[in-house]
């Protein structure tokens, strides 16, 4: 479903990501890991088409998508949440999944002209379906609340279920449980697997190894940039390359 | 049809609206403050599409004058030197500005950052240097003179409760298609952009195209201002459309609050209101000039971005609702988290 071809991505003097190459298959859960910097988020941004990668192509559904512009990624199916939290916090719970539904609610010339009397005609669909997705993320209690009254956790749901409006195909999960407590990060993966077993693939950026391990098919590991590793969970655990950039990151760490 | 936790319309409003435009002539009968009220309405109109345009598309015109003396110069052009019927005209004078707003926006392609500011305070300074030096067809600095005046069904519409009429008239129709837009799914992309580009766009919001749909909206709204404007007297001047016209707008918006079509409505007409009150107690005191109406929109703009960001409207508006959530609290006497609501439509 979405294969990733030998990318390399600088800023300035700064290679994010060098050469990096795997692929997604449809219905999978695919966990992409690495300690910080190692160039996770600045992929998403690459398949999300945020910015160009500097070489190399990525694919979806065979279609070439790093050269789109943002807005054009979503209709093909590809949606996403942010690490650094991005939701539309001066509007409504129910009004930011809204806006997830925008593309699939293109208002015909009857919309409009019922709009310019006042009587939006698919406002009241669009607002049902909304609160099913809200219901769906545990949302619903929250609706008419201002995201910014939001707390962290319900953010994250926030985000999820603002990405899952828009129906993609592929969803892009970029550490959506990072800061959340023990039974917020169980809820989490929960909803994860639902979204999957409801026919969504899905590339996560996780720190949590729990919930990596306990829900991922495949795991690819970056590292300052570079792939060290790929492959199911188990096999991961044991890979010496990965271990070694783990431990190497928490000494550093430790140092600092 | 009530969605709780939407922004919608509220009616109620609107029909206060129109009832305060019909009785105000029958208030207030001197001729002078009926031609106040007229010219108020004519920069509410370009206010409202400012407040647009900031509020909903994040962006800020130093130039909206330009786009307003546009659309009066063209109708004036084609009504008194080439004949044409002032309604006939009254669409090319939208047009005109709205193109002009297509060309900038086009080639700022995603109008971003400050280009628009900078861009529009330029396109400004152009357009009243071109209305000053083009005499052979503007007729220069003393202004344009000879404009046919508006009439319906045969009737002239004259200077005065007519007009006024008819510049309320559009007045309302330019807020209720800003209301019905600000609050349908368009409303709701605008409101994301301004929120989180990046995040919007992610969504498939094609965010640089309702950005410039929304500068082309507030340039044709402009346009019809100064159409209006323009058959209001027989002649009009550069002086009417210069970076101080500009700048007046902007304090408009930014006193009433960007981001709501009311507040932008009420902001033209307390700008309005004040600049009366300099210009009567000038009259009294000499040494009130109307430079110092200069000075009191700037201490506004001041006091405003320090004390109230959102602008008045919005302020007055979450004021209001607090106040009314904490008397339900107390009647209840159950302890309610305190919500905070969205406001400002
Ligand atoms: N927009 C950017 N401009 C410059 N450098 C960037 C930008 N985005 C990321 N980087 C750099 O790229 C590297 C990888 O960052 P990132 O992809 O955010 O890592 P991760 O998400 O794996 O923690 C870091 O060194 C970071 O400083
Ligand atoms: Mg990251």
């Amino acid at each position: 479903m979405l294969q990733v071809e030998s990318i390399t991505k600088r800023f300035g003097g700064v290679v994010a990501n060098s050469d990096v190459s795997f692929s997604v298959d449809e219905g999978q859960i695919v966990g992409l890991i690495g300690p910080n910097g190692a160039g996770k988020s600045t992929m998403f941004n690459m398949i999300s088409s945020i910015f160009p990668p500097t070489e190399g192509n990525i694919l979806f559904c065979g279609k070439r998508i790093d050269l789109l512009p943002s807005y054009k990624v979503a209709p093909l199916g590809i949606s996403r949440t942010f690490q650094n939290l991005q939701v539309f916090k001066n509007m409504t719970v129910i009004e930011n999944v809204m806006v997830g539904q925008h593309m699939r609610t293109k208002q015909n010339l009857s919309g409009v002209a019922s709009m310019l009397l006042g009587i939006a005609k698919n406002e009241r669909k669009v607002y049902e379906e909304a609160m099913d997705i809200l219901r769906f993320f545990n949302l619903e209690l929250l609706y008419d609340q201002k995201a910014s009254s939001l707390s962290l956790g319900k953010l994250r749901l926030l985000e999820f279920a603002r990405a899952y409006a828009t129906e993609p195909k592929l969803l892009l999960l970029d550490e959506i449980a990072a800061g959340l407590n023990h039974s917020e990060t169980s809820e989490m993966s929960e909803l994860i697997k639902r979204v999957r077993d409801s026919g969504v693939t899905i590339l996560v950026v996780e720190h949590d190894m729990d919930l990596v391990m306990s829900i991922c098919d495949k795991l690819v590991v970056l590292d300052q940039g570079m792939k060290i590793a790929e492959g199911a969970p188990k096999e991961i655990q044991a890979n010496e390359a990965v271990i070694a950039a783990y431990l190497g990151a928490e000494i550093e760490e430790e140092v600092v | 049809m009530k969605l709780q936790g939407v922004q919608q319309t509220k009616w109620w409003g609107v029909v206060v609206f129109i009832a305060a435009i019909l009785i105000f002539p029958l208030v207030v009968t001197q001729s002078f403050f009926i031609t106040q009220a007229t010219f108020a309405g004519i920069y509410a109109i370009i206010a409202i599409g400012l407040g647009l345009l900031m509020g909903y598309a994040g962006q800020i015109s130093l130039g909206q004058a330009a786009f307003y003396g546009v659309g009066a110069y063209t109708t004036s052009i084609l009504t008194a030197t080439w004949g044409w019927s002032p309604w006939l005209s009254l669409p090319i004078a939208l047009l005109v500005p709205a193109l002009l707003a297509f060309f900038m926006g086009y080639t700022m392609s995603r109008l971003s950052g400050y280009y628009l500011a900078m861009a529009t305070l330029a396109l400004g300074i152009i357009v009243h240097g071109l209305l000053v030096e083009g005499k052979g067809i503007t007729m220069g600095a003393s202004g344009f003179y000879g404009i046919p005046q508006l009439s319906l069904f045969g009737m002239t519409i004259n200077q005065g409760v007519p007009y006024y009429f008819l510049v309320w008239f559009f007045v309302l129709i330019v807020l209720i298609l800003s209301l019905n837009i600000v609050h349908s799914r368009v409303g709701r992309a605008l409101r994301s952009i301004h929120d989180s580009e990046i995040a919007s766009s992610s969504m498939g919001v094609n965010t640089g195209r309702y950005k410039m749909q929304v500068f082309i909206l507030s340039a044709a709204f402009a346009g019809l201002a100064g159409w209006l404007f323009a058959h209001m007297s027989y002649s009009i001047s550069p002086s009417a459309f210069t970076f101080d016209a500009s700048i007046l707008f902007l304090a408009m918006v930014v006193l009433g609050g960007s981001g709501s079509v009311w507040g932008a409505l009420i902001g033209a007409l307390l700008i309005r209101m004040i600049g009366i009150t300099v210009h009567t107690l000038g009259e009294q005191f000499s040494f009130i000039t109307s430079d110092s109406e200069h000075v009191i929109y700037g201490l506004i703009l001041i006091l405003v971005v320090i004390f109230m960001p959102k602008g008045l409207f919005p302020t007055v508006i979450d004021w209001f609702k607090n106040t009314s959530i904490k008397r339900v609290e107390k009647k209840s006497s159950v302890p309610v988290t305190p919500i905070e609501r969205s406001v400002s439509e």
